[in-house]
């Protein structure tokens, strides 16, 4: 909804890129340091004058059975492909390798890129926030309250929003509860402590997961056709939805900076749900690889969104008079539609959807002539 | 302090899974949990090598490095230990561990693992030395008594050993350089020795350890 | 200890009043009694309540044009409730060592948790309904919205108890079942009981009448 707010969203974007580009030369400096460390090792020169010997004088195929023994073995052990070299009788997971070549590489991502750049970019989408609202404050309806009323959300958007909300709330909370509590909370509560909170973190976050693909699904099939990027919205993305010079931005129902944003949460986060739910999944006997790589994508794909999610959190509520009014109780004020979504408020004139706040307060989702995109009924289907 | 570690000699291990059985008994671990395998490479072609593993007791472990609950603790024998009570299976330690060392009870959907398991050196876990509670949640511990693990005191060939890791260097030396004087002095490697006639070199060619 | 509290006295007090409660609230119900029917009866008014016990528990059509939502959330809840009380494993389990003596045929882990999911998709649904919609909202009362919550604390606590592993995150779920069970008689949650009695009366009623309903 959010006009100015899309400005630092651009921001973040960048921010994003930057970490991504991070983890991505992180890995790739990783494989390049690759050196061996040298012990000092009597065997060495012997072995080295073995080596030789079994060289055949004469280039040729090698007799297998005159290959010096070991050599070859450790080669075929530390395998750089992650796919199980070695036949075993125990039967799980991955147990025919002896050497997991991603797991290292998962670690230095985890450890070295995610605690510390997560915490960093989490932190300071707050701090960008806060000083935001500092220097801008909380934006006005220009043309004060009026006492007209629009219908913005009909109960059944209200109600899928705030169900995705809800849900997002308690992943996240669990989520970082189990990437930062080693950091922040064992000092606090104890190892104990700490214990239960991350295995009760675990379960429901485990359990609440699928929930949000669900609720994903939803909030994409309700609000899909509303935003569908159109004419004007570069227009909103060069002047930087407002923030750039003084003058005001016009759009639809939703802005460009609220499609991307829609979009963006679409995106990825279905990544970050279906990785999710292969993460939930060891049953399946996936492999170490695949699990390490659904984590990468899971750990990147949900900072994302929790940065973008504080800039809209920060728009709806504090950072702009009237934008919580339409989620909360359906109807937003005639000025603060004018001013932010004025081509939508336009059209809603014409068509002589206007309420008085009496009407508004009293029949909310069951108002007379309903605008088109909400039909009458509470569940709008 | 003695630094423990495992040394598993791939030119001696004859794949018996002795290891894998001693531990299973000793331990008394649930269905399901191997604390140690035998991994057998290139199995059936020319070359084949079988090497044990479970838990190498990293000095600088991965698997405690990513806990998210920081259950991992060294002892002052470098045995990379855990405790149970702390745990919630969550399994990065599984993910972070070259040897593929942790293990869990049950890999059920919705991530219900139970608590990771795996080889404690046989050295119990943070509970009080050789009580029933310890022995439920780690298993055996031989080295509060004395001992060392199972697995390598049961190994027929001498494949497997356990002990502080300058006592093991010093094996591992001694076996490296005979085996390769050998080669030197047959002009073969030594794996040949049984297909040739004997050429009266005898006695150096087998490892005094 | 506190524990000892919670999973002693407090278990058996919270399960006395459940069940005195209980039946306290269906006799004085049953004891009101029906208002006399002067005229003949059609049929007998058993057989009528008897289906409708069970038909009702089916939309009708009209009731699906109405919101699909609240329908559908309403029986996602109220079947993964039904599943989770007295399907899943740990649950049984208690009830077979605590009260009956005996148990029963349980889920499957994952069987318990998709039930789990499903009760609170249809659960949270719901109460965003009740809270979003302004006819629920203007009927809703603080017993109400009591009973949603304290249901969705024992569902959350017992969710996040799963690994079944943490005997403070079983006593919270055990503590926070327990005062479910000491509101229950005396909330809108008797209709787990009262649901009978009140599509009994209206089936034998209807019956008696001679319609179809």
């Amino acid at each position: 909804m959010y006009r100015p707010v899309s400005g630092t969203a651009i921001l973040r974007l960048l921010q994003l890129l930057i970490v991504l580009a991070l983890v991505v030369a992180g890995n790739l400096s990783a494989q390049t340091q690759a050196e061996g460390i040298q012990l000092p090792n009597p065997g060495t020169d012997l072995w080295r004058e073995v080596r030789q010997r079994a060289q055949p004088a004469t280039p040729g195929p090698t007799s297998p059975m005159r290959q010096a023994p070991g050599i070859d073995l450790w080669s075929e052990v530390q395998q750089t492909n992650p796919v199980p070299a070695g036949n075993t009788q125990v039967k799980s997971v991955d147990s025919g390798m002896l050497i997991n070549p991603v797991g290292d590489q998962w670690r230095r991502f985890r450890m070295e890129m995610l605690v510390p750049y997560g915490g960093y970019v989490l932190g300071g989408a707050l701090l960008l926030t806060l000083a935001f609202y500092l220097i801008r404050g909380r934006v006005p309806i220009h043309a004060g309250p009026s006492d007209k009323r629009l219908l913005r959300y009909t109960v059944y958007e209200r109600m899928i929003h705030w169900f995705i909300a809800a849900i997002f709330l308690f992943l996240a909370l669990t989520g970082l509860t189990m990437l930062f509590g080693r950091s922040l909370l064992i000092p606090l509560l104890g190892p104990e402590a700490f214990s239960l909170l991350a295995s009760a973190s675990k379960e429901g976050h485990n359990l609440f997961g699928p929930l949000f693909l669900l609720a994903l699904a939803l909030i994409f099939f309700r609000f899909v056709r509303r935003n569908i990027y159109q004419r004007g919205d570069l227009a909103w993305l060069l002047r930087g939805g407002g923030v750039i010079g003084s003058k005001h931005v016009p759009s639809n129902f939703f802005n460009m900076g609220e499609k991307s944003m829609f979009w963006m949460l679409v995106l990825v986060g279905g990544v970050t749900a279906l990785s999710g739910i292969i993460l939930v999944f060891p049953i399946l006997g996936l492999g170490r690889e695949l699990m390490a790589l659904s984590h990468v994508a899971h750990g990147v794909t949900a900072m994302a969104m929790m940065v973008v999610i504080v800039g809209h959190i920060y728009i709806g509520s504090i950072g702009m008079e009237g934008a919580l009014e339409g989620m909360a109780t359906g109807y937003c004020d005639l000025n603060w539609a004018r001013e932010h979504h004025d081509w939508w408020a336009e059209q809603c004139e014409q068509n002589g959807e206007v309420v008085s706040v009496e009407e508004a307060a009293g029949t909310e989702g069951f108002a007379q002539g309903a605008p088109k995109h909400a039909p009458l009924g509470e569940t709008g289907k | 302090m003695a630094r423990m570690k495992f040394y598993c000699d791939a030119e001696r291990c004859i794949e018996c899974n002795g290891c894998v059985t001693a531990c299973k008994n000793e331990n008394e671990v649930p269905w399901g949990v191997n604390r140690r395998r035998v991994v057998t490479i290139k199995d059936g072609v020319p070359g084949e090598r079988s090497l044990s593993v479970a838990c190498m007791h990293c000095s600088d472990a991965p698997c405690a490095a990513v806990c998210p609950v920081d259950c991992f603790y060294t002892t002052e024998d470098g045995v990379v230990l855990h405790d149970k009570d702390i745990c919630i299976g969550c399994g990065y330690c599984f993910y972070a561990c070259p040897f593929g060392a942790p293990q869990f009870p049950a890999d059920g959907a919705f991530a219900t693992r139970g608590k990771m398991d795996k080889c404690t050196f046989c050295a119990g876990g943070p509970k009080a030395d050789n009580s029933a509670e310890e022995y439920r949640k780690y298993g055996s511990n031989r080295l509060a008594e004395g001992k060392l693990p199972l697995c390598a005191e049961m190994c027929s060939t001498k494949a497997l050993l356990a002990g502080d890791a300058d006592v093991l260097s010093e094996i591992y030396r001694k076996r490296i350089v005979y085996r390769a004087a050998s080669s030197l002095q047959r002009g073969v490697s030594y794996q040949d020795a049984t297909l040739r006639s004997p050429s009266g070199l005898t006695g150096r060619a087998s490892s005094n350890e | 200890m506190i524990g000892d509290f919670i999973d002693g006295p407090l278990w058996y007090l919270s399960l006395t009043v459940f069940l005195l409660g209980v039946v306290w609230r269906l006799v004085a119900i049953l004891r009101v009694g029906v208002a006399p029917d002067f005229s003949t009866a059609r049929h007998g008014g058993a057989g009528g309540a008897l289906r409708t016990l069970f038909t009702r528990s089916l939309p009708r059509r009209p009731v699906f044009t109405r919101g699909k939502v609240q329908l559908i959330a309403g029986y996602m809840f109220h079947l993964g409730l039904f599943a989770l009380l007295f399907l899943a494993q740990p649950h049984v389990e208690f009830i077979s060592e605590r009260i009956t003596g005996f148990g029963w045929v349980t889920l499957p882990h994952w069987g318990f948790i998709l039930a789990a999911e499903v009760a609170f998709a249809g659960l949270l649904l719901l109460l965003l309904y009740r809270l979003m919609n302004p006819v629920t909202r203007l009927i809703s009362d603080t017993g109400d919205y009591t009973a949603s919550l304290l249901v969705f604390l024992v569902m959350l606590s017992g969710c996040l108890a799963l690994a079944q592993a943490y005997e403070g995150l079983r006593l919270l779920h055990l503590l926070l079942a327990e005062l479910l069970l000491i509101y229950f008689p005396f909330s809108t949650l008797m209709h787990a009981f009262t649901f009978a009695i009140s599509r009994g009366y209206t089936g034998a009623a209807m019956a008696r009448k001679g319609v179809n309903a």
